[in-house]
């Protein structure tokens, strides 16, 4: 146990022969580091490469695949024991067999090994620096450089670099959460106040995150050292939760392999009844298995998700596991932020008032002019003071860039200004040196105004022009008249009740409202020789002339509303939670759709039937907006009920922790929630969330470490294409194994007729693998690029419990119903090919025995020709052929029905998928090179066709 | 990322189950009420009938367009097959002389195929032929069925043909030690063996040849030997040596006779 927290400053410089002003010297830095190496954790002993192999050698179905070679290989043994004719046939079955397995075994493994690339290469992006006193001087290093004794600063959003021990603080917050689990950020000095290491304040731990303020601090563990490092080495066992989209596929296999088995015990059992050699019976229950287990699936399947992550990350959408690809699909709620995700996160005029009337801006995002009426001399006057009472100037050099993107240095609302005014007069800082400055008043929040007094660009004019802007209501005061259509007019009662209407008006609408006035300073009291002298104030600041109100707001981003009633089409909740004003919040939520145009909230209500807010029936209201405060003092009772009655909620000058309670609100309803976050104060809610998701530009490096997703674009409509795209990757995994599910009734019914009925083999177990191995693989993962259906975003979240990704509908529809079908058209293709060599079907039945029996070389056809063993091998060959060409042909058809679940096939378009048709061509090419390229070589039972 | 786990008691799943079997409350039997199952047999019998009936109707097709007589395709028969008879297991003709049950067997076997070949059932069926043609029956116009085979006397065997009495030829002389072996081409319809031209049989033994039967006589075959015994088609046009097919024209026995 470390005593380091009990020392003073001066004995801890002893004990770490550092000093705190100066730090440690490089020299003895490179030392320490030579000594204990890295700060940094030694990452979890990774499981061996072998190990991870043999378990791709030994998952899913891989198991049943071997059971089937070695019973293979077992059966031809004891056929070259027994001296049979052709005991090569099961040896060559068993070595495919076990090919199989090993080649989708290491396509697994390297599709495994790329996705762990992709995830490490995650977390190298976040690189760690720290801020170190070394030699006397401040240095950023990489967190991984620090040593014991080394001086760091620490300031509010760092991740603490090591074990600290503080000798200075202010204000200094850290969250410990990821240590003890509390959200509640705990307060840090530098003062001893616990024996315990763990409770005392004036330690910081490693890895946990500082809040706010700033700290400096002596390093006293690195590495594994640290608390958290010997935490991590203990836990370093627990192994990562299985994804759902794990678990669907592990019950996908479980089904698929407990109908192989049983299907293959029943027909084990009914052959050996049947007085079949058990030697034959083994032998049909490796047909069984390998004509029930679809061998190319899970490679598809991978192929399919990574192809999602892909097509996710061009999207904005960077997936740390492919869980949340699959969760974001089955979202039911999701708690936005306001700035920056829904909003552009920057001010822009929304709305002006001169002349007695409201125009609007065009607030997009790329607005290169404006579409108000400008002809009134009032505007000319407006736009001038815009133009010239503000201190924001563009960055210099950025002449080629669209006004919108430019850099400013300025406050907010002033950025805001100048880019109006650069966008609808052009080169602001050539007015502003034609209107040469020549005194100014900055905004202070006393007087709430800004004044500044200008030169006229008008060279016959001699007087000053002073112009201010400010809060309306100070600027409306020191006014005496106003001008309209370019005159001044006296400012009366009736035109004060105007403005006054204006104002709120445009407050209203969460926007943050200046008023503009003016005044040409008479030449014979101020001549061009004037000093003004802004302490004395020797010039007027009264009886001015008002111009007009500009308001401004951060805008919604273009895209958002779409985006919002997209997810309200999909059943999505979507939930506002700001930090901002009620009103402003309100505002952008009517905006972008999340309060909907007709719903009201009580307070609306209340308005509009003029009662009090008591009196309203809370019912009736779908709106809500719940103010921080109130959801301070609210029980969890009441809190589920606004969440349950209410469906369209904004929660405004809310907490980071409130957050968090929301979060557990909607989870309490049953919910999948999807939260945005960008703060470290977020990363609780992030992790609370069953999908985190943190803006990749805003947001803080503890925030994108909880989160299961990074937006990188912080686009809330980023979100909504994520949801579509797990909704998309559901549906089209439904199709994919749909799709190879129904062959293998096909592949199947040739086996049990086979046994009962005693016919030629109509299709071999190569011929088999061949179909789910070679012409399915293609156009299966085709079907991974099938666009969304129509109603893709019109349907309810997924239920987890109730809609599984193999339910009893798709297996009944593939099994029963389109593999029934397949099975009935490859038998009268194979039932043709005999008839027409002289077997006709009744001929067929009952034959096996025989027609296997290699010492009978006279057996008769319908016709009474005589056939000899070969012939009639060669024969059956042909069968096996013209089997897998029905199977083929009929998949291809069943491609196209898969391609649609609930639109019509020309709703979803033919050809919109181009890939299915490369998948078909492939299919029929693989089909035709089988079948007539390959039709001599023996082990692969394959003969031209006519 | 966060998830809760239901945890439930075997007791309840135990429950869950046989709620599923037998619902009292909705009256529900494997999660369906008597209806819905009633309904979904009858959509299966529906479904499952238009499929049989299909089925049904494509067979039908199929069978009107093959010919009743000659097979659409025979390009699997191009060399037909050769046969020995008696049919041993594993064509392997061994027996011993003066143990009569290990060849009587062999002489039944011989009795019952030539049956057919007795004089007066070929004098009575089929119609006398001109040896070295071929006895073309072509259906100008009218269908000529049935068709008449090319008379083929049991007698025209000589020795071979068992029908001496006893002491004689009846035992096709394997009570003797020099045993016959029939050797028969398979039939395959419409092939013209060699080109107008008459085939043989070539066998390592002396040949008594007749058509379509060739009785192959091993008169002074060494006794307690194993013979290897190939028989092959001789005639313009046929391949008899596909690695393969080991029957293509030809046949491979083996014969040991046996003597105490």
């Amino acid at each position: 146990i470390q005593e380091d927290h009990k020392l003073s400053a001066s004995e801890l410089e002893g004990k770490y022969g550092t000093n705190i002003n100066k730090g440690l010297s490089s020299a003895r830095a490179a030392e320490l580091l030579a000594r204990d190496g890295l700060n940094s954790l030694t990452p979890p002993k990774a499981t061996p490469e072998i190990v991870k192999f043999l378990k791709q050698m030994v998952g899913g179905f891989s198991i049943l695949l071997w059971v089937g070679a070695v019973f293979s290989w077992i059966s031809s043994g004891i056929q070259i024991a027994q001296g049979a004719d052709s005991p090569f046939d099961n040896l060559y079955l068993g070595v495919v067999l076990a090919l199989v397995v090993i080649l989708t075994g290491i396509f697994a493994y390297y599709q495994e090994a790329k996705s762990t690339n992709i995830m490490a290469s995650f977390s190298k992006m976040v690189p760690q620096q720290a801020l170190v006193i070394r030699d006397g001087e401040k240095k950023e290093l990489p967190a991984e450089q620090l040593v014991i004794g080394d001086i760091v600063e620490i300031k509010g959003g760092d991740r603490i670099p090591a074990d600290i021990r503080l000798i200075a603080a202010q204000g200094c917050k850290v969250d410990n959460s990821s240590l003890t689990g509390e959200s509640e950020p705990q307060p840090r000095s530098c003062e001893f106040t616990h024996d315990n290491p763990l409770e005392t304040r004036n330690i910081a731990f490693y890895s946990t995150t500082c809040v706010e303020g700033t700290a400096t601090g002596v390093v006293i563990n690195t590495g594994d050292r640290t608390v958290i490092g010997r935490i991590a080495s203990l836990a370093s066992g627990v192994g990562n939760e299985k994804t759902p989209i794990a678990i669907e596929i592990e019950h996908f296999v479980y089904l698929v392999a407990g109908v192989a088995v049983s299907i293959g015990v029943l027909f084990f059992i009914i052959s050996v009844s049947m007085r079949y050699k058990i030697l034959d019976s083994i032998i049909f229950l490796i047909g069984i298995i390998v004509a029930n287990v679809p061998e190319g699936l899970l490679a598809t399947v991978t192929v399919s998700l990574s192809l999602t992550a892909k097509r996710m990350a061009k999207k904005n959408c960077l997936v740390k596991n492919l869980e949340a690809v699959e969760t974001l699909g089955s979202t039911s709620i999701i708690c936005s932020d306001k700035t920056g995700t829904l909003t552009q996160n920057r001010m822009t005029v929304a709305h002006l008032w001169f002349d007695n009337q409201i125009y609007s801006a065009d607030t997009s995002e790329d607005q290169t002019t404006q579409p108000f009426d400008q002809s009134s001399p009032t505007w000319t006057a407006l736009s001038k003071i815009v133009a010239l009472c503000n201190r924001a100037e563009f960055r210099p050099g950025q002449e080629g860039i669209p006004i919108m993107k430019r850099v400013v240095v300025g406050d907010a609302s002033e950025t805001a200004l100048l880019k109006f005014s650069e966008v609808l007069l052009g080169d602001v800082m050539s007015i502003r040196a034609q209107n040469k400055k020549v005194a100014e008043i900055p905004f202070n929040s006393t007087n709430k105004f800004q004044l500044s007094i200008h030169e006229t660009d008008d060279a016959n004019d001699k007087c000053y022009l002073l112009v201010m802007k400010g809060a309306p209501e100070r600027i409306l005061e020191r006014c005496s008249t106003i001008m309209i259509n370019g005159k001044e007019e006296p400012l009366d009662s009736e035109k004060a009740e105007a403005f006054q209407t204006a104002y709120m008006e445009l407050g209203g609408m969460g926007e943050r409202v200046l008023g503009f006035c003016h005044l040409y300073l008479p030449e014979n009291e101020f001549p061009d020789t004037y000093s003004f002298d802004t302490d004395a104030m020797n010039f007027p600041t009264s009886n001015l002339c008002f111009v007009g109100l500009l308001s401004m707001i951060d805008p919604p981003r273009s895209t958002v509303p779409d985006a919002v009633s997209k997810c309200r089409s999909a059943g999505i909740k979507v939930i506002m939670v700001t930090g901002d004003h009620p009103i402003t919040a309100k505002a952008i939520a009517r905006s972008v759709g999340i309060i909907s145009a007709t719903s009201e909230t009580v307070e609306d209500i209340a308005k509009r039937l003029n009662i009090p807010v008591e009196r309203v029936n809370r019912r009736e209201a779908t709106a809500a907006v719940v103010n921080g405060m109130e959801l301070k003092d609210m029980s969890l009772q009441e809190l589920d009920e606004i969440l349950c009655n209410h469906s369209e909620i904004v929660f405004a000058r809310t907490s980071p922790q409130q957050k968090l309670i929301i979060v557990e609100g909607c989870q309490r309803q049953g919910a999948v929630v999807a939260v945005t976050g960008d703060g470290v104060n977020d990363s609780p809610a992030l992790k609370k969330a069953d999908i985190g998701i943190a803006m990749g530009i805003a947001g803080s490096d503890a925030a994108k470490n909880a989160a299961d997703m990074v937006l990188l674009d912080d686009n809330f409509a980023s979100i909504v294409t994520g949801v579509e795209e797990g909704r998309l990757i559901f549906d089209n995994l439904k199709k994919t194994i749909a799709y190879t599910l129904t062959k293998n009734i096909a592949e199947l019914c040739p086996f049990l007729i086979y046994i009962i009925a005693s016919i030629p083999l109509p299709i071999g177990t190569i011929t088999i693998l061949f179909i789910d191995l070679g012409t399915d693989i293609i156009p299966s993962v085709a079907l991974a690029y099938e666009k969304a259906e129509s109603d893709i975003m019109n349907r309810r979240p997924r239920n987890k419990q109730k809609d599984r990704l193999v339910n009893q509908q798709l297996a009944v529809y593939s099994y029963l119903q389109i593999g029934i079908m397949q099975s009935v058209g490859a038998f009268v293709t194979y039932f043709t090919v005999y008839a027409e060599q002289g077997f006709l079907p009744l001929t067929l039945l009952g034959v096996r025995v025989d027609w296997e029996n290699s010492a009978i070389n006279d057996f008769e056809d319908s016709y009474g020709q005589q056939w000899t063993k070969y012939q009639r091998t060669y024969l059956q060959w042909t069968g096996y052929t013209a089997f897998f060409v029905s199977i083929t042909i009929q998949q291809v058809a069943d491609l196209i029905i898969r391609k649609t679940r609930r639109n019509s096939i020309f709703q979803q378009g033919l050809f919109r998928n181009k890939v299915i048709w490369v998948g078909i061509f492939s299919q029929i090419g693989i089909a035709l090179i089988l079948t007539y390229g390959l039709g001599h070589v023996t082990a692969l039972n394959f003969t031209p066709l006519r | 990322m966060a998830r809760d786990k239901e945890k439930r008691s075997c007791g309840q799943v135990l429950a869950e189950w046989r709620a599923f079997l037998w619902d009292p409350r909705t009256r529900q039997f494997l999660g369906r009420t008597g209806t819905s199952w009633g309904l979904i047999l009858l959509f299966y019998l529906v479904f499952y009938g238009f499929l049989a009936g299909l089925f049904a109707l494509t067979m039908w097709v199929m069978l009107q367009s093959v010919d009743p007589h000659v097979p659409k395709y025979q390009d699997r028969l191009l060399t037909p097959g050769l046969m020995i008879r008696p049919r041993a297991e594993g064509l392997d003709v061994t027996f011993n002389v003066s143990q009569s049950h290990t060849w009587l067997p062999y002489v039944q076997a011989l009795h019952q195929f030539l049956e057919p070949y007795n004089d007066s059932l070929q004098a009575a069926r089929n119609a006398p032929c001109v040896p070295g043609r071929y006895n073309e029956q072509p259906d100008d116009a009218v269908p000529n069925y049935p068709k008449r085979a090319c008379r083929f006397n049991r007698s025209a065997l000589g020795a071979c043909s068992g029908l001496g009495h006893a002491g004689a030829d009846w035992d096709y002389g394997y009570g003797s030690g020099r045993p016959c072996v029939l050797v028969k081409v398979n039939r395959v319809i419409n092939f013209f063996p060699g080109r107008n031209k008459s085939i043989n049989v070539i066998c390592m033994a002396k040949v008594n040849y007749t058509q379509p039967v060739v009785a192959v006589r091993f008169s002074n075959a060494s006794a307690n030997v194993e013979h290897h015994i190939e028989c092959r088609l001789q005639a313009e046009g046929l391949r008899t040596d596909d690695d393969r097919d080991k029957f293509a024209g030809r046949v491979a026995f083996r014969l040991r006779i046996n003597r105490d």
